[in-house]
């Protein structure tokens, strides 16, 4: 996508003073600027209909009523990026709710419970990577098994109902489900620290490489020894991990064990993680703007009602909202691409016309 | 019949064209040769309506013309077959030749088709699907699928550069004779004396500018024509920077090798008795550190598989394989991490990230593949490292840059530098020059001498027969699986080397 360096019919030590200008204009407009405009420009354009709509305590409930989609986002980054997909993280959200809910309706300590479901996630995850590899299957397809399976398992240890009987003022529900630090939810603030670290684990780390590189040319991955096996395996247990970490979230905020819950968050997280500039075709992505992608979608939601947009209408705007979003990213792209062309230019023509 | 004039175009800030002209006649194979970069492929497209020039004109038959797509110029008459194979590999042979399809019966399709294909000289069953042909008939189904639209231009960009040897010269019969009907035939080849061979005019492009135009090939002589691509006096290819000591020899046939500085105590990688089932049989062969050993033989005769079994990517039924260091390939990943380099001349499906900087293409090998570097390294320091590599190679373009905006020679010159970074023992070269200009192979030809100076043991498989005879200390040639011989010294020539592919070393002694 970049462009073609500027150095090709001027001496080598002139191209790079050309380069050097073109890299800062670069920098300084991250791939998620577009995304994450279009995230504010959403607010404010709502908020100068519908004041009210600018509340800090309407903000956070929105930002927190997406906070579980949200975190699915950021593990679909991780699949997505490597070429595959996991449809099974909305079954894995429902069975890590149940799971919960009745370890703790047992007499579990309630964070050891907590940990389990994050474990059981996780390595539920990795089961996915690993059938994937060793049978040569598409992640679309087991993944696909797998999420039926996980409600499957939901709806059956709850006996298809909600599980309600839960201490409601244990620590775990009071900290993760109705604490707040500086006004801010916590499970916001969880929200927040998985983007920042998981920004660093897919951009500056090994393993975030290996990632990308698998999804940029798995042949050439393979040919280079990359340990392609591992690496997806890994990167599923993520996503499943970040699905189980959303289920832990709910649990704590609901109170309850909801065998139902999730449906669909599976496709509004992959469509988040599209909108934030993560593409289907692997080799890159953007955890900062699945994160915003969400948000977009949370906002559109909860602007809806304020609009006083019938309920039933919801789904279809939501879908709108998803084309619009996936359409215009190209487009400012390529509104950046043609104006760095033009800085190159620019650039350059002084040199030309002496 | 078909003229062009003046094309300017550029692509971001790089001219590619700056008022490139040519003039292609009926009856005749004009070739167009140049460095990569120098403006060839991007002549092409427009000539063929897949790029529209800023500048310029383009007349066919005295009539100015204007193709709004490559199915326009099609249908005026401008076919083109192009560097990259474009199969429908999961379609026919018949649904491949004919793609616009239409309600054309399949017996009328074999009417059609059939001389076309046998004129090509092949013969593939009809229903069978592309993606199962060999390579080079899959190259000449794109040129039958030219043809059957009745061209009156026909444009080959490279398509001898995939082809076996054989193969190479029964195309070129074929394009004299569409020639000798009238055809204009566009032909670019970095092959110079293939150029030479089937060519009437020359244009030579260098930096998107003409500097021969349509000279008569009878008068150019080979020297002259790499003057003109290198832009300097003719002199054999360029001199090898970035590569210690060693001379370059001459330009192609005629080079003597060097007699092979065997270093003892040198790393070796060796194969004893080694049979991968259907690929080789009982085939033992070392290359000493310090030594270059070519790997010839036809298509299917095993010397890739040789290749393959190094890499760890064939287990062999019986026999082993032993890399520096006494350890044997398990698998792929497990011989990158022993210090097995793969380059490959398939450098945009093996070799490269091309939507990732050079940089990261550069440090993949090392950091993700053999995992120095942790977990969480500097990014600097891995940029920094890369620079070195491309600095030493002499790779132009930013380490920042996309690799996929380079020209072909200096990609492949990012292959080379990522395998540098893994610090290897054993080089395995796969067709390392494929589709790369004069200069620049004569450049990956001195780095690779370097390397084997350096003590680096050398397997090299190569289409390129002369390339074999310049860099190889000896050559081990294939047969069916089998060893059948090896040529080394005086007798390394390219016709004792074609001979031997073709017919073994009958009578003779090895």
């Amino acid at each position: 996508m970049s462009v073609p360096q500027p150095s090709a019919d001027a001496p080598p030590a002139n191209g790079d003073g050309g380069a050097a200008p073109r890299r800062r204009t670069r920098r300084a407009v991250p791939d998620e600027a577009g995304v994450v405009g279009v995230l504010i420009a959403l607010v404010l354009g709502v908020g100068l209909f519908q004041p009210d709509f600018l509340r800090t305590g309407n903000l956070l409930t929105t930002a927190h009523n997406s906070v579980y989609v949200g975190l699915m986002a950021l593990g679909m980054v991780f699949a997505l990026a490597m070429r595959e997909v996991d449809l099974s993280v909305g079954g894995m959200y429902a069975m890590g709710v149940v799971a919960g809910a009745l370890l703790i309706r047992d007499g579990w300590n309630t964070w050891l419970a907590a940990l389990a479901v994050l474990a059981l996630s996780a390595l539920v995850g990795a089961l996915n990577g690993a059938v994937t590899t060793y049978l040569r299957l598409p992640s679309f397809i087991v993944t696909l098994a797998t999420a039926m399976l996980l409600r499957g398992v939901g709806l059956a240890l709850a006996e298809g109902r909600q599980i309600t009987d839960l201490p409601q003022d244990d620590a775990l529900f009071r900290v993760l489900g109705g604490g707040e630090l500086l006004g801010v939810p916590d499970a916001v603030w969880v929200f927040v620290l998985a983007v920042a670290v998981l920004t660093v684990l897919f951009t500056r780390t090994r393993f975030g490489a290996r990632v990308r590189a698998i999804g940029s040319n798995p042949e050439a991955a393979e040919f280079g020894g990359l340990p392609v096996a591992r690496t997806r395996i890994a990167a599923l247990a993520l996503s499943g991990l970040m699905a189980g970490l959303a289920a832990v979230l709910a649990l704590a905020f609901f109170i309850a064990g909801d065998p139902t819950i999730g449906q669909g968050y599976e496709l509004t997280a992959i469509a988040a993680a599209i909108i934030g500039g993560t593409p289907l075709k692997g080799g890159s992505g953007s955890v900062l703007g699945a994160a915003a992608g969400t948000l977009i979608l949370g906002a559109v939601t909860a602007a809806l009602v304020f609009f006083e947009v019938p309920i039933n209408w919801t789904t279809f705007a939501t879908g709108g909202v998803i084309l619009v979003a996936v359409g215009a990213a190209p487009l400012l792209r390529r509104v950046r691409d043609v104006r760095d062309l033009r800085a190159v230019r620019d650039l350059r023509s002084p040199g030309r016309n002496p | 019949m078909l003229v062009a004039s003046g094309l300017v175009k550029h692509y971001g800030g790089v001219t590619a064209l700056d008022g490139v002209g040519i003039t292609l006649d009926a009856g005749e194979v004009h070739a167009l040769v140049g460095e990569n970069g120098a403006g060839k492929s991007t002549l092409v497209k427009i000539v063929s309506g897949a790029v529209r020039p800023e500048g310029g004109a383009l007349e066919l038959d005295g009539a100015p013309v204007r193709f709004a797509g490559a199915r326009q110029a099609a249908a005026q008459g401008v076919a083109i077959v192009s560097q990259e194979l474009m199969t429908y590999d999961d379609l026919t042979v018949l649904e491949n030749l004919f793609p616009y399809g239409g309600l054309v019966s399949t017996r009328e399709m074999r009417r059609l088709a059939g001389p076309v294909l046998a004129g090509l000289g092949i013969d593939p069953p009809p229903h069978a699907r592309a993606g199962e042909l060999p390579l080079a008939d899959r190259q000449l189904l794109e040129i039958c699928r030219a043809l059957l639209l009745e061209p009156r231009v026909l444009i080959l960009d490279e398509p001898t550069s995939a082809l076996p040897r054989d193969a190479a010269v029964r195309l070129a019969g074929v394009i004299r004779r569409l020639a000798a009907r009238g055809l204009a035939v566009l032909f670019i080849s970095h092959f110079l004396e293939e150029v030479m061979r089937i060519a009437d005019r020359v244009t030579v492009l260098r930096d998107g500018r003409v500097v021969l135009a349509g000279a008569d090939a009878a008068d150019v002589s080979l020297d002259s024509l790499v003057g003109a691509m290198l832009g300097r006096p003719a002199a054999g290819p360029a001199a090898t920077p970035g590569a210690p000591s060693e001379a370059e020899p001459g330009a192609r046939a005629g080079a003597e090798p060097a007699a092979a500085p065997h270093r003892p105590g040198g790393a070796a990688v060796s194969l004893t008795g080694v049979t991968v089932p259907g690929r080789l049989r009982d085939v033992s062969l070392t290359a000493a550190g310090g030594e270059i050993v070519g790997l010839a033989g036809l298509q299917g005769a095993g010397h890739l598989a040789v290749l393959d079994a190094v890499c760890g990517r064939a287990r062999p039924s019986s026999g082993s394989v032993w890399l520096p260091g006494g350890r044997a390939p398990r698998s792929a990943r497990h011989a990158v991490t022993s210090g097995v380099a793969f380059v490959s001349g398939d450098r945009k499906g093996r070799g490269l990230m091309l939507d990732k900087a050079l940089w990261e293409n550069v440090t993949a090998v090392s950091w993700l593949g053999q995992g120095r570097g942790g977990f969480l390294p500097r990014r600097s320091r891995l940029v920094g490292r890369a620079r070195a590599h491309l600095e030493r190679l002499r790779v132009r373009g930013d380490v920042r840059a996309g690799a996929g905006d380079l020209s072909g020679g200096n990609q492949q010159k990012v292959v080379l530098a990522k395998w540098l970074d893994a610090a290897p023992s054993v080089l395995a070269l796969d067709d390392p020059t494929r589709g790369v200009d004069v200069g620049a192979r004569a450049e990956l030809h001195g780095i690779v001498r370097g390397l084997a100076a350096e003590g680096k043991a050398v397997l090299i498989a190569s289409s390129d027969l002369a390339e074999l005879v310049e860099l190889c200390h000896r050559v081990v040639v294939f047969q069916r699986g089998r060893v059948v011989g090896s040529l080394a010294g005086g007798r390394l020539t390219e016709p004792a080397l074609s001979l031997a592919m073709n017919a073994g070393f009958a009578g003779s002694a090895r």
